[in-house]
């Protein structure tokens, strides 16, 4: 399949080309409205997509990104000595040393800005998703309105790359069914800005041809001969007086788009089954590594916002409560290819450049030290131990928001760059430039040419783009100074 | 910009006389440009978009003579000891980039910095009053019954005379008369959430009788479980009550469901409704105690907060949500006042935060209208409770039942006589009308259902909605009709299982439904989808998720819920399970089941190319997938979705 002819420098003129002007004014029209008299500058973008490579449950930095001294499981060893479990590795870069398991994006890191000093604010200790509503939104949670994701803003702001393919897609994570679902929602979502500018939702990457795909079971000749009955019926309808009627072309032009996707070349793009065996298992036979492969060829054609999920299940995944060593080399096998692959692909399809790729989560870990009479933390591991005991015990199991690593690749930012760093002895906190979340997704929105003071009103107050327009962009780690 | 008074010139030329007459006659005096009709024209056209309402660059507002005397954050912008030197008049003819106002477009014209240096040199005298800002309106708290016109012809419903008048005042047309199909419908979605079912739209067409459209009206209002049931999710949206969500599971938040559904269908009293849930029972508790979020919150979002911001915006229009940080920017509500509604409902003594740093401060716990009376803060907390709901619910509080009975006049009618409807301090469309309505409500004795019978028997409500080919701006509305509206996501939903008789046994609301009919005939009505948890297709369609009050659906389908319509598995099961139905009801022939469809659908009769293409679509004898996208493209009709 070719890639389509995009203009990054004109989303908006070929997104109104292919949009009728009607639809496109009920787009603008609509509530909340954009503070006019406030001229905020947006800066010039680096990046016209972004992949957001999620790690939901809280990853480990000193057992991924910032390995620290390394203390192999030995029984009767001190917890306290215990903080990485993995040793280190080279990298492309000389001075870049990242986890043993992480083998493939080591080759890649001279790609990378690994941000090493992200903090979070603490929200509790047990609270995954209140941490991922606000890594996601910029907000804490709860919020007396729908605080919109950081997709639902590029969606909002930027509008679709290309208008076939949904400006925000959210693929990896199922909303149903799985704990903490209605937490998961709350952020999934394009809170204020409507449910135009929320997420189409991918939970099974393989499957996702279903979601731009006729009902199941119903062949493409019955799509369109459904379609073509409902335009007799358009046609047809007796009410003439209504013809030119906002509320009735709105609806009518929403529908029509749906079908256009739905029966348009594109629709392809979602379909992982036209990928060649050995691609497909190049990025691996996970559904993250399905999700990236997924994200790759969105991007390519035309997606402005991906976010792929290794998935948030409570106590699954990076939610590692115990035995987190292991838990940890299953991990790395789960991203190691598929990112390291994600960002050669792009590169090799010249995409690299104007695609900022993030890996983040919603906040690091550390060796259970907590785990002590006392402690109320109740969902933690019933150690009472300062020493290690049992392998279920080695691993770092305790929430910690005072030193995350954070991966950029492309889209503007400094090849080969660390930035920030975190103490060699715990408490393993940023001790040089502390990047909050604020500071992070003004950086994140300024590639892409969005400004970080951008406001909307909503019930008469604005909402920034950041937190009271307060985030300030890490000039530092842009290529372009 | 509001001007004081209409002899505002004279005033001011009168004053300006004796002001000159003060000056000594050593000191030449400066013609002193004249404020209103100089001055201001040019702050206006070269200052205001920075400086006034809500803009205030480098902390400076020219919104009164206070805001404007106390300068930037670089200082007063006057100097009164050498005017000639004030910063105001430097930085209209500075050359500096920097420094330079206004700093981007044109320059003030040599006559405009002479007109300001004059005024400002001859003490930049400030009208008293005046105010770039527009003063915000405040409406007033006593109920009103205000004197309607007389009646035009038999228009004589009170709504009517007001609205006629409204339009004679305008010169503007009566909308068009509803035809009876098209009331039909609409009352029905509007009053029960269900569309008439066949028999009763071929009753009512056949029936010759005058006063046939307020018996059905009634008849509507009498069917206690389906009126509870649609207008449940209504004050499920607005109370924030939900069957599954966050805080549920771990015992933070308590659904009101039970309580709730009985309210409605006993049609409790809205002042007793109202008093139930502020001063709260182990049945009601649930919206007053919010939810407990989990971990570390802001200040701003305790339950006591909560409740201040729920009772707040349910019950009295008022957004407490800006002023439970800082005192807020858009209304006259202080960050003290929300503490103070807080505090009532406080176990503890509150201290008063802002902005997430404590003042120090401890809460008076107060109520907002302290004109009304007050709550006797030595009592204990229950007490309180019941005294601050006996002043929400106080008679001579008109802000309660316009609160209510604006958000009903929105439901029914597409948009709020005040708009939005949280926002009760902003002005009405018609003033008449708001306080006819609440008063009505007062003198039914708050009875809702009273205040629905009275909009959907209005000649208003019985017109064509209005129809527009721009989104109109708000605000510059002018009343013409109703507003059209669109099908909720419950109401989409209760339609499929009503046309095709293929609702579910089960629902999720823990709620005790009543059967009709007697004896072995007895059978629960059908479930509605008001009753079950939401769905990926509800949700799509606008459900809100209730972690915060929602009070208004919305209006646009956007492309991607035209996406899940057209290929949502929820969608394609519900109408697969439809066709399944209607293949069992076993029609004689196709055109039977066409005309039925549309009747039942669309309140009318197939036209003839319609009921050829649908016949074409079904064959002769219909596959249960044919019958499903005849089913699907019937329901995405405009017509179908949109209520006019």
């Amino acid at each position: 399949m070719q890639p389509i002819d995009l203009d990054p420098a004109q989303p908006r003129r070929d997104f109104l080309k292919k949009l009728s002007a009607a639809s496109l004014a009920a787009l603008m029209a609509r509530a909340p409205r954009a503070a006019a008299a406030e001229a905020v500058h947006q800066p010039t973008a680096t990046a016209d997509a972004c992949i957001l490579l999620w790690m939901g449950g809280g990853m480990a930095a000193p057992d991924t990104f910032d390995p620290k001294a390394y203390q192999p499981f030995v029984k009767g060893a001190p917890v306290a000595k215990m903080l990485s479990t993995f040793p280190a590795i080279n990298t492309a870069v000389d001075s870049i040393k990242i986890c043993q398991g992480l083998e493939n994006i080591a080759k890649v890191m001279d790609r990378a800005t690994l941000i090493r000093s992200a903090v979070q604010p603490d929200l509790g200790s047990i609270l995954h998703s209140r941490h991922q509503y606000h890594w996601h939104t910029g907000y804490v949670p709860p919020q007396t309105v729908a605080a919109p994701h950081l997709g639902a803003w590029m969606a909002k702001v930027l509008g679709p790359r290309n208008p076939v393919i949904p400006a925000f897609i959210n693929i990896g994570q199922r909303l149903e069914g799985v704990g903490e679902s209605e937490e998961l929602k709350a952020f999934t979502t394009g809170g204020f800005f409507g449910s135009e500018f929320g997420p189409m939702s991918l939970p099974f990457p393989e499957d996702a041809m279903l979601a731009v795909r006729p009902p199941k079971g119903m062949d493409p000749g019955r799509f369109a001969n459904r379609q073509a009955f409902f335009k007799k019926l358009v046609d047809q309808n007796p009410h003439r007086d209504l013809m030119s009627d906002y509320q009735q072309q709105s609806m009518l032009r929403a529908l029509e788009n749906a079908h256009r996707l739905l029966s348009s070349p594109e629709a392809k793009v979602f379909d992982l089954g036209l990928e060649t065996k050995e691609t497909r298992e190049a990025y691996g036979n996970t559904r993250f590594g399905q999700g990236c492969l997924l994200a790759r060829n969105l991007v390519e054609h035309g997606a402005r916002f991906v976010e792929v999920t290794t998935e948030y299940v409570p106590f699954l995944h990076w939610d590692t409560h115990a035995d987190g060593h292991s838990v940890m080399e299953q991990m790395h096998r789960e991203i190691d290819s598929p990112i390291a692959r994600l960002i050669l692909d792009l590169e090799e399809r010249k995409l690299l450049d104007r695609t900022l790729v993030v890996i983040a989560s919603e906040f690091s870990r550390d060796a259970l030290i907590e785990g002590v009479p006392g402690s109320n933390a109740q969902d933690q591991s019933n150690a009472k131990s300062d020493t290690l005991e049992e392998p279920k015990h080695y691993g770092l199991h305790r929430h910690f928001t005072g030193g995350t690593s954070v991966v950029m690749f492309g889209g503007g930012m400094k090849r080969g760059f660390v930035y920030g760093a975190t103490a060699d002895e715990r408490p393993l906190i940023a001790i040089k430039n502390p990047v909050s979340i604020s500071d992070l997704h003004a950086t994140i929105f300024t590639a892409m040419g969005i400004s970080p003071k951008t406001m909307y009103e909503i019930e008469q107050r604005p909402f920034y783009a950041t937190l009271d327009a307060k985030g300030v962009a890490i000039k530092d780690v842009f290529a372009a100074g | 910009m509001n001007l004081p008074n209409p002899n505002f010139s004279l005033v001011f030329l009168r004053r300006l006389v004796s002001g000159m007459a003060l000056v000594s006659p050593l000191a030449a005096p400066l013609e002193a440009a004249d404020f209103v009709h100089e001055v201001v024209p040019i702050l206006k056209q070269h200052c205001a978009e920075c400086h006034t309402d809500m803009k205030q660059k480098g902390g400076l507002s020219f919104n009164t003579e206070e805001s404007f005397r106390k300068g930037s954050k670089n200082g007063p912008i006057l100097d009164t000891a050498h005017p000639e030197k004030s910063l105001i008049l430097k930085v209209i003819v500075s050359e500096d980039e920097e420094e330079r106002m206004p700093p981007k477009g044109a320059r003030l014209s040599a006559k405009e910095v002479g007109l300001l240096r004059d005024w400002v040199v001859s003490g930049a005298k400030w009208e008293p009053g005046f105010a770039f800002k527009k003063p915000p309106y405040e409406p007033p708290l006593r109920p009103r019954s205000p004197v309607l016109p007389a009646a035009l012809g038999n228009r004589s419903n009170p709504i009517d005379r007001i609205i006629d008048h409204y339009l004679a005042e305008k010169k503007l047309p009566s909308p068009a008369p509803l035809d009876d199909a098209a009331f039909l419908r609409r009352v029905h979605i509007d009053l029960i959430g269900l569309l008439p079912d066949v028999g009763e739209l071929r009753a009512f067409l056949a029936d010759p009788a005058a006063d046939k459209r307020a018996r059905v009206v009634d008849a509507l209002l009498a069917n206690k479980t389906a009126y509870a049931e649609h207008w449940l999710s209504f004050w499920n949206d607005l109370l924030r009550n939900d069957y599954v969500g966050t805080g549920y599971i771990d015992g933070g938040r308590k659904q009101i469901s039970a309580w709730l559904y009985q309210a409605l269908r006993d049609n409790m009293p809205y002042d007793e409704f109202v008093r139930q849930l502020v001063a709260p029972s182990p049945a009601t508790e649930g919206f007053a105690n919010g939810i407990k979020w989990r971990g570390s919150i802001s200040a701003g979002q305790i339950p006591a907060m909560q409740y201040a911001q729920s009772v707040g915006q349910a019950f009295l229009g008022i957004n407490l949500k800006c002023a439970s940080c800082h005192d807020s920017f858009i209304d006259r509500w202080k960050l003290s006042e929300t503490y103070g509604l807080a505090a009532i409902f406080s176990d503890e003594p509150l201290e008063i935060v802002r902005c997430d740093k404590p003042t120090g401060k401890p809460a008076v716990p107060g109520w907002l209208f302290p004109e009304l009376g007050t709550v006797d803060v030595t009592r204990p907390k229950a007490e309180r409770l019941k005294q601050l709901a006996a002043l929400i619910t106080d008679p001579k509080n008109g802000r309660t039942p316009r609160t209510i009975t604006n958000r009903l006049w929105q439901r029914l009618m597409g948009r709020g006589v005040v708009h939005p409807v949280d926002a009760m301090q902003s002005a009405p469309w018609s003033e008449d009308l708001l306080d006819l309505l609440g008063s009505h409500l007062t003198e039914n004795h708050y009875d809702l259902k009273q205040t629905l019978r009275l909009i959907c028997l209005s000649q208003a409500y019985q017109s064509k909605a209005e129809s527009f080919s721009e989104l109109p701006q708000e605000g510059r509305y002018v009343y013409q009709g109703p507003r059209p509206k669109r099908l909720t996501a419950e109401e989409l939903t209760d339609a499929i299982w009503q046309i095709c008789g293929s609702a579910p046994a089960k629902f999720d609301a823990p709620v005790t439904r009543q059967t009709s009919g007697e004896g072995a005939a007895a059978k629960p009505p059908m479930v509605r989808a008001a009753l079950l948890q939401s769905d990926l297709l509800m949700r799509t369609l606008g459900r809100p998720n209730r972690e915060q009050i929602v009070t208004t659906r919305p209006l646009d389908l956007t492309t991607l819920e035209a996406m899940d319509l057209n290929n949502g598995a929820i969608l394609d099961s519900r109408l697969a399970e439809g066709a399944q139905a209607l293949v069992a009801r076993k029609f004689a022939s196709s055109a039977a089941l066409v005309s039925y469809l549309w009747q039942a659908a669309l309140a009318r009769e197939p036209g003839a190319d319609e009921l050829q293409a649908a016949v074409a679509l079904l064959g002769e004898k219909p596959a249960v997938s044919a019958i499903q996208d005849l089913l699907w493209g019937v329901l995405m009709l405009p017509e179908f979705q949109i209520i006019r």
